[in-house]
């Protein structure tokens, strides 16, 4: 789980891109590209992270005291399962991370996992602005590159 | 005279290669400190958030050990410590590699020119 900055990193100048040439507009291209594929990844990986908290969540709403003593069938593998009974219908383990497991009480385990939710969404926003941002970059080098090619086209017509 | 030139610029291009290699993995090895050290600085926040009578649990292979809360936070402060020591290594290891880079570049830059002016005057 990496945080995102969304302040502009130092040393960040604004170039302008009528000066540059083909050749540097078309790599100034490939480099965004590349960093909004990057975007579009983590933004596909949080949201499999948000699912998967969402989904943990629901689970925990679904367990209530009368669930209590209930029979449930434990997976021991993907194919393989065995019956058990529900002994403790007020705390739950909760996967922290690194190998850690906290025990908390079914109103605390609600609340890690609104707050998971919450903070992968923000991630997500943040993620969310800085791609817009990079797609417009984008669009301008890619009509600048038109622009240049027609130049160069007309120059060519003229000549011939 | 141009075959010396052109072994040297072979060996001094194999050596930008490795170094090249080298920089990449050093890149790739930090990442993974980074997405390391972000796991654990969660982690650390969420075992402040428990309550003093909470168990916790470490998952050792595929069992559960039950460890005091107070032992877990030490073991991630430590182990937070010791990634962010990781970190700096690869990142001076990393800014070595881009000085060797740099150097290679340059003589592999050299060697080409030498090369052309050979060619061109015979």
């Amino acid at each position: 789980m990496a945080t995102v900055s969304t302040a502009p990193a130092p040393g960040m100048h604004q170039i302008d891109l009528s000066k540059l040439n083909l050749h540097q507009l078309g790599q100034l291209k490939q480099q965004l590209d590349q960093e909004l594929n990057v975007c579009q990844d983590s933004l596909q990986t949080l949201k499999m992270a948000q699912g998967k908290f969402v989904e943990s969540g629901e689970c925990v709403e679904k367990i209530s005291p009368e669930s209590l003593g209930k029979t449930i069938l434990v997976p021991l593998t993907g194919s393989m399962y065995v019956p058990g009974s529900i002994t403790d219908t007020t705390n739950v383990l909760i996967d922290i991370g690194t190998g850690y497991y906290a025990q908390k009480d079914i109103d605390g385990a609600k609340d890690y996992f609104k707050r998971k939710v919450q903070f992968v969404t923000e991630q997500m926003e943040k993620i969310q602005v800085i791609g817009i941002e990079k797609s417009r970059v984008r669009d301008a080098i890619c009509k600048m590159i038109e622009m240049k090619m027609q130049v160069m086209a007309q120059a060519q017509q003229a000549a011939s | 005279m141009a075959e010396e030139i052109q072994k040297k610029l072979q060996k001094e291009l194999e050596v930008f290669n490795g170094f090249q290699k080298e920089y990449h993995k050093a890149v790739a090895l930090k990442q993974q400190l980074d997405s390391q050290l972000n796991e654990n600085k969660v982690v650390k926040e969420e075992l402040q958030l428990l309550k003093k009578d909470s168990e916790v649990y470490k998952l050792i292979g595929p069992v559960l050990v039950k460890q005091e809360l107070e032992d877990a936070r030490q073991n991630v402060a430590k182990r937070m410590e010791y990634i962010t020591k990781e970190m700096k290594r690869t990142d001076d290891h990393i800014s070595a590699l881009e000085n060797k880079q740099e150097a290679s570049q340059e003589n592999l830059n050299k060697l080409k020119n030498d090369l052309g002016k050979i060619k061109l005057k015979a």
